[in-house]
């Protein structure tokens, strides 16, 4: 298939369009969310949206928009598990993993009952991602948690970097920690659910991490690190969208692929530069 | 009360307290830490807190900085807008994370996002701010390669800008050597009576030199009243 290929098939050009706004959110937020260690966080959301579409699909919600089952029960998931953290004086690892497990294990039971209704490879597309299942209304959807999600980490950016250097420096400075981090946790959980068509439950958290990660090898100050998480994750996308029409394989599954292959890329770079986490 | 500095501004009052801390206990776990606890703070002194590992010097700060519930009464008579600025003890940078020392003190100085450049009027501040420190030029190097003198300075750097009215410092001295250290006295000294610092100090010698009242804690006596006491003269 070539690049004129791409225009000729409607679902295609989403899915591209998909990949252009995805960049930026996913790549403007992972570097905040590997600075702020959420990763696991953000693994467990993504478990954690699995269970929410079996909720929606459940309470009739239709196959190709379970968006308010997954939005519910992903934002209550978020909730306990920032609550949790702020309350417990267990490692915040540890108490993501009892979540992690308890909303995986409700959501299998619940992907039991949720094939009886309907076939497997319909779900298969919102656990590992599909083009063919992106519509028009997901892409506004998509457009409005761009916008929102960008306005938010304008205003806040530099309150969220400083509270993930230090607490302690953010709080004597006014910042409200506690709302930075339910906050934060609520961008999160929007991003996640948008880019669910695209790259599928099972793998939206490699797209949350991956870019940041490799951003990270290579960067040399804040801003070349938003710039090069930004240009990954794009870099990712495309190539991902372009494995995946190419060989019939799973978007997700293609995305991720492709991030990683640069991720060992950045790696090599940054040893060989001196910078990165070598 | 006298002082060694007379030098005071006409609004800085020696009797003046700006802090007063009266009957607090904290429990950071399940065992009180500090029990009954009072204290004073005289606005524009350099007022030391000492004693040993474990008798909650570290978590009587965090009580005054709102950073733990505590039981007890913690007032503060702010004269002016009541900022307070901390240098913790602890700043551990993860060695991964891209973010120079102009990047971070920006976060503070622009409101602009850091993610998209640091503004020039926030780049001027901070190259003088980092002279002042003695740092000058290193704005561009990564927080994470900073030795923990340079990192202190920078804490304190970050604390001075806008000029508070309560300073607080965890252990300042900590890792500091020679030369270094005897530019914290300075600073510091340099301080007095333009605003209040409140230090916790391990080092007893830094302590008798530029602190003008002491407050000893220790793990068995955690009422402080009768060994806090003016810092003995040079």
């Amino acid at each position: 298939m070539s690049v004129s290929d791409l225009f000729e098939y409607p679902f295609l050009v989403r899915g591209f369009i998909c990949v252009m706004l995805l960049a930026p959110l996913l790549g403007g937020i992972s570097h905040l969310v590997v600075a702020r260690r959420m990763a696991f966080f953000s693994a467990a959301l993504g478990q954690a949206a699995i269970t929410g579409v079996c909720v929606g699909l459940l309470l009739g919600e239709p196959l190709n928009a379970p968006y308010g089952g997954m939005f519910g029960f992903c934002l209550l998931s978020t909730l306990a598990m920032v609550y949790a953290k702020r309350r417990s004086k267990l490692p915040p690892d540890t108490l993501i993993g009892v979540f992690l497990a308890l909303t995986l294990g409700l959501g299998l039971c619940l992907l039991v009952a949720v094939t009886r209704q309907f076939n497997v490879h319909q779900v298969e597309a919102i656990l590992f991602g599909s083009l063919l299942t992106v519509t028009d209304v997901d892409l506004v959807l998509l457009v409005i948690a761009v916008i929102g999600v960008a306005f938010l980490l304008f205003r806040h950016y530099n309150d969220l970097l400083l509270d993930s250097l230090s607490t302690p420096l953010a709080t004597v400075r006014g910042i409200n920690s506690a709302l930075l981090e339910y906050g934060f946790a609520l961008v999160l959980t929007i991003a996640i659910l948008v880019s669910l068509k695209v790259i599928g439950a099972l793998l939206v958290e490699a797209l949350i991490i991956v870019p940041a990660a490799a951003a990270r090898n290579v960067a040399r100050g804040t801003r070349s690190y938003l710039l090069w998480s930004v240009v990954v994750a794009f870099v990712a996308g495309a190539g991902g969208l372009a494995i995946s029409t190419r060989l019939l394989v799973p978007t997700g599954g293609a995305v991720v692929l492709a991030v990683s292959l640069i991720f060992f890329l950045t790696l090599a770079i940054g040893s060989m530069r001196g910078t990165g986490s070598g | 009360m006298q002082n060694k500095n007379n030098s005071y501004p006409p609004h800085l009052l020696l009797n003046d307290q700006l802090l007063e801390i009266s009957g607090l206990t904290l429990r950071p776990g399940r065992q009180a830490v500090l029990s009954n606890f009072s204290l004073t703070v005289e606005r524009g002194t350099l007022h030391a807190i000492v004693g040993p590992n474990g008798a909650g010097k570290t978590t009587l700060l965090s009580a005054i900085l709102g950073l733990m519930p505590f039981e007890g009464r913690i007032v503060a008579r702010w004269a002016g807008r009541g900022r307070i600025a901390y240098v913790p003890q602890q700043f551990e940078v993860d060695r991964t994370l891209p973010v120079t020392v102009a990047d971070f003190l920006a976060l503070t100085r622009q409101t602009f996002p850091v993610c998209l450049g640091v503004t020039r009027a926030a780049r001027t501040r901070i190259s003088r701010l980092l002279d002042r420190v003695g740092l000058g030029g290193i704005e561009d190097r990564p927080l994470s390669v900073l030795s923990g003198g340079e990192l202190r300075r920078v804490l304190l750097a970050h604390a001075l800008d806008p000029l508070p009215e309560l300073l607080i410092l965890d252990e300042p001295g900590g890792g500091l050597d020679a030369a270094a250290a005897r530019w914290l006295d300075d600073t510091l000294v340099s301080l007095k009576g333009e605003i209040t610092v409140l230090m916790v100090s391990h080092d007893s010698e830094q302590v008798r030199r530029i602190a003008d009242r002491v407050t000893v804690l220790s793990p068995t006596l955690r009422t402080p009243e009768p060994t806090s006491s003016r810092a003995p003269e040079p």
